[in-house]
């Protein structure tokens, strides 16, 4: 059992030297009280909370403050209209982030700040405003059978305090209390009064309880939010090994109705990889990267690895893998899902190099599966990976790359439509060397302005002006950057993860498609919605050369004869959605990895029959209770007679 | 124009931003450290990225030892002048009298609007920032009988107890650019607080503008030395060249803050731009400097008004 003795006190001068002895003498908690039976006013309870926190270090702080507006009833949430006359009533969603803030400043001390709300919005928690504090207040002069019959639940209990002396007599009382007590607390009520319902906090295993993070843990702010998303999950685990990954499998057994997400490097646009509540299981950790075999080229890499670190650890070798075009990405979301990069066109993408991999299934069992093993999880991996398991390793065969040129371009057009289907003309049919991926928002006053990322795969600069020249005439060429480096250097441009974590906030609105082929009427349209202003972000990436060599059943991800991938973001989604409509009878298929419209239509368009089918009769067999559903989930539970006939018949096949 | 005498004061105007909320208290530490007088922090409680700048100010205020500590300035519509009488009472008690008042009407009603607050035309805000401001003095009157009733179009306090007793006179200190509010600045307000870049016409609204304060002043029978003048610079530079005002090398800093105290009364520069070298030279080389030159110059303008005095007299 815990127990957690403090002392409360008076807002007065004096408070931060009673705080600095509770603190000094091992106390768990100090809560500011105001008595109301004075003359005058008393000191601002909260202003003395503030104060006191930034004289402590340790210390949790609380304040006890009745009569004023509901605790922290903010974020987002409106609560009655405050009487905007009344001089002695502040703002509630101010008080909120009063919270918030102290939260910010003196990480997991603020007690009763309350668990992390489902519905509201911004990183920090928010107390009900009907619930009783955190601790219980014992009467002055308590004594230790007084301490020891209110503490009995477990129940932080503040003594009230008004001289150094009557600490000391407390602290004196705590820990004698404490030596009938079997064991100290793990975390503090503070800590333990964010914590979310529905999650058996007490049993997450023992083999991760030291680096789970919880919302009232001080490393909390560093795995709440991913790159594009906010978010304030209930728990997040994190695995080392794969025996804790099933641990923490298991765990999330136990409790089937939270959202779970699973994160490698927590770029995910559609995987989920946070949540409001849920659980996560952060593989980030398991980052390894090893040679296996220098003859085959045979590479080991863990999940949490990203690819600036990937084609760090591969360049002495005079090696490569193409990855996507930002290396700040985590391997294990990307290496599952596609990997449509700058060395696509002449090495194919990510999951054509991959020659095993090894996941935990929904039920805890670890699998290998490779062309040998389990052939039809090899298949199924390859294109929809977060629907089946978490994978803990990978095996790529990797590429002998030598040094690329790259070149960032910026033009600026006034005519947008006619610069789209230059580009697409001069992309598409350059050499299979030479990827280049374009990028656009808004037009601005008439003009558009272009960028161009481009690797060139050859090593001989007069190649690599040759083949770039065609795309200095996409516009007017604004400003260049072109230079033969290793292709380490090319993903070396992302900046690392710092240490309060991704800064994501909100809910990315994000659109992808595949566009068979660039035509002037694609070109008009999509200038169109870029003039709408719904669009900010616009992106071709340009597929062929080896990525289309692979047969379009050879794996999950069956689009290969496109000729772009789309991808446009926007704020309003549903706005997004009626521009992007008309675009739709332009394409043919989408890339679930930029794509955050969770409709069911949507799944078709990812994987279309005869995938779907194969994939929902294998769901079926390693993951019927649907545990994987973070991301464009496949669920095993839909009947047959809905997705047709494909499926029957590769049941019977299999 | 007018050098209304007051001494110097030097000190920081802090983003409140959440993201880098260690540096922003950092660099509170250093302008204490730096020997500065003034750790400010603008108030926008309805910009999600920035720092309750109260909750801030009570935090760093007891992180640091000597330097005073002030919102540049307070939002009344989403402070309610009680609420905020009593914050920054309590304040000044903790700190030991080191925090000041800075106050202002309201700007961005829209983020106001949104966070709960009252919709007020800019007209509207002055009355009600008077009413404020006379409730809030009326809170830290604890001498003054009975409890405090108020009431008025914009606040209503009924019977409201007094107190908590401030550690020192709380300058009340006033953001103000239009003439409704500067004339309200000289009737009440201890100080006036603007922002340069805010300043229509830069450093030549400043005489204009203290002649409203100074008029409205002296209407209400005060003495126009009763307003402080402050002053924020949102863009600052220390520089080897110069590229303008308070942008250049240390020295051609000094010259500025001079002629800003000397020929436009300003007493007060608060310098924005988050750089912790600035801070620091600006403690421990610039404002001993312009302490220096702006005393020797007034030093001087005494003797010469002594001198001329003296040959009136004789003549």
């Amino acid at each position: 059992m815990t127990i957690e003795i403090g002392i409360r006190i008076e807002p007065a001068a004096d408070a931060a030297d009673l705080a600095a002895v509770a603190e000094a003498r091992g106390l768990d908690l100090v809560v500011v009280g105001a008595r109301r039976d004075v003359d005058h006013a008393p000191l601002d309870p909260w202003t003395t909370a503030a104060w006191l926190a930034g004289r402590t270090a340790r210390i949790a702080v609380g304040v006890d403050e009745p009569a004023r507006a509901p605790r922290g009833a903010a974020f987002g949430l409106r609560d009655e209209a405050p009487d905007p006359r009344d001089a002695e009533r502040p703002i509630a969603s101010v008080i909120g982030r009063a919270h918030d803030s102290l939260d910010v400043l003196a990480p997991s001390r603020l007690l009763g700040a309350g668990a992390p709300s489902t519905a509201g919005a911004g990183g920090g928690g928010r107390a009900d405003a009907a619930s009783p504090p955190p601790w219980r207040t014992a009467p002055a002069g308590a004594t230790l059978d007084d301490l020891t019959a209110l503490a009995a639940d477990g129940v932080p209990v503040v003594v009230p305090a008004d001289t150094p002396a009557d600490v000391e007599r407390i602290a004196a009382l705590a820990e004698e209390l404490r030596g009938l007590a079997p064991s100290r607390p793990s975390r503090s009520a503070a800590a333990r009064a964010r914590r979310a319902a529905g999650i058996d906090y007490d049993g997450v295993p023992e083999s991760l309880m030291d680096a789970a993070v919880e919302p009232g843990d001080a490393a909390y702010r560093s795995v709440s939010s991913t790159y594009l998303r906010g978010g304030a999950p209930g728990l997040v685990l994190r695995p080392r090994t794969v025996d804790e990954v099933a641990d923490a499998l298991a765990f999330a057994r136990r409790h089937p109705d939270l959202a779970l997400g699973i994160r490698s490097g927590g770029h995910g646009i559609s995987g989920r990889s946070t949540s409001r509540g849920g659980l996560v299981i952060d593989v980030g950790r398991m980052n390894t990267i090893e040679v296996l075999d220098r003859e085959r080229r045979l590479v080991r890499i863990g999940p949490g690895a990203t690819w600036k670190q990937v084609a760090a650890a591969l360049h002495p070798f005079g090696w490569a893998l193409g990855s996507g075009d930002y290396g700040g990405v985590g391997v294990g979301g990307l290496a599952t899902a596609g990997g449509i990069g700058l060395l696509s066109r002449q090495h194919g993408l990510t999951i054509d190099h991959l020659r095993a991999v090894e996941l935990v299934l929904a039920d805890g069992r670890s699998v290998r599966a490779s062309a040998d093993e389990h052939p039809d999880l090899f298949w199924a991996v390859r294109g929809a990976g977060a629907n089946f398991g978490i994978a803990t390793a990978f095996e790529f065969e990797v590429d002998e790359v030598d040094d690329v040129g790259w070149a960032k371009l910026a033009l600026v057009t006034p005519d947008l439509e006619g610069s789209l289907l230059d580009f697409g003309r001069i992309a598409s049919t350059a050499a299979r060397d030479t990827t280049a991926f374009l990028v656009t928002g808004r037009p601005q006053e008439g003009q558009s302005v272009i960028q161009l990322f481009a690797i060139v795969d050859d090593a001989d600069p007069e190649v690599v002006v040759e083949r770039l020249t065609p795309f200095t005439g996409v516009g007017v060429l604004a400003q260049q950057e072109a230079a033969v480096v290793p292709y380490r250097d090319v993903m070396a441009q992302a900046a690392d993860v710092g240490p309060d974590g991704h800064r994501g906030f909100g809910e990315p609105v994000s659109r992808s498609a595949f566009l068979p082929v660039l035509t002037p009427e694609f070109a008009a349209d999509a200038a169109a919605l870029l003039e709408t202003g719904l669009v900010h972000f616009f992106e071709l990436r340009t597929m062929g050369g080896a990525i289309a060599d692979v047969a379009s059943d050879a794996m999950a991800f069956p689009h290969r004869s496109p000729a772009f991938q789309v991808t446009a973001m926007g704020a309003d989604a549903a706005a997004l959605t009626a521009g992007w409509d008309g675009l739709r009878h332009h394409f043919d298929g989408l890339y679930l990895s930029f794509e955050t419209d969770r409709s069911p239509e949507r799944l078709l368009d990812a994987f279309p029959e005869p995938v779907l089918g194969r994939l929902r009769a294998l769901k079926r067999r390693y993951d019927p209770e649907n545990r994987f559903r973070d991301n464009f989930n496949i669920d095993p539970t839909v009947a047959a007679a809905s997705v047709g006939s494909h499926e029957t018949r590769w049941e019977a096949a299999s | 124009m007018t050098d209304y005498g007051h001494d110097l004061r030097f000190g920081t105007f802090i983003t409140p931003s959440a993201q880098g909320a260690r540096r922003a208290v950092e660099l509170a530490e250093a302008s204490d450290r730096a020997g500065l007088d003034l750790v400010t922090f603008q108030d926008h409680p309805y910009q999600a990225s920035f720092l309750d700048t109260s909750t801030l100010l009570a935090y760093v205020a007891a992180r640091t030892e000597r330097v005073h500590l002030s919102a540049n300035v307070a939002s009344l519509p989403l402070r309610p002048p009680a609420v905020l009488a009593r914050a920054a009472a309590s304040l000044d008690v903790l700190s030991g009298g080191r925090f000041e008042l800075g106050i202002g009407a309201g700007a961005f009603w829209d983020g106001i609007a949104a966070m709960g607050g009252r919709r007020l035309t800019p007209g509207q805000g002055v009355d009600a920032l008077r009413e404020g401001i006379a409730i809030i003095r009326d809170l830290w009157d604890v001498d003054a009988p009975g409890r405090v009733s108020h009431h008025g179009r914009y606040y209503d306090v009924a019977g409201a107890k007094r107190g908590p007793r401030p550690a020192h006179d709380i300058g009340v200190r006033v953001g103000a650019y239009k003439p409704r509010m500067l004339a309200l600045t000289g009737e009440v307000g201890d100080g006036w607080l603007p922002s340069l870049e805010y300043l229509d016409r830069g450093v030549a609204s400043l005489d204009p503008s203290n002649t409203r304060i100074d008029d409205a002043a002296l209407a209400a029978g005060r003495s126009p030395r009763d307003v402080r003048r402050l002053l924020n610079f949102m863009r600052v530079e220390l520089s080897p060249v110069s590229r303008g005002l308070l942008s250049g090398p240390p020295e051609q800093w000094v010259d500025d803050l001079a002629a800003l105290a000397l020929d436009h009364g300003m007493s007060a520069f608060l310098v924005a731009g988050d750089d912790p070298v600035v801070a620091e030279r600006l403690g421990a080389e610039i404002a001993p400097a312009v302490r220096e030159l702006v005393a020797r110059e007034r030093g001087a303008r005494e003797s010469g008004a002594g001198e001329s005095g003296a040959s009136t007299t004789a003549a």
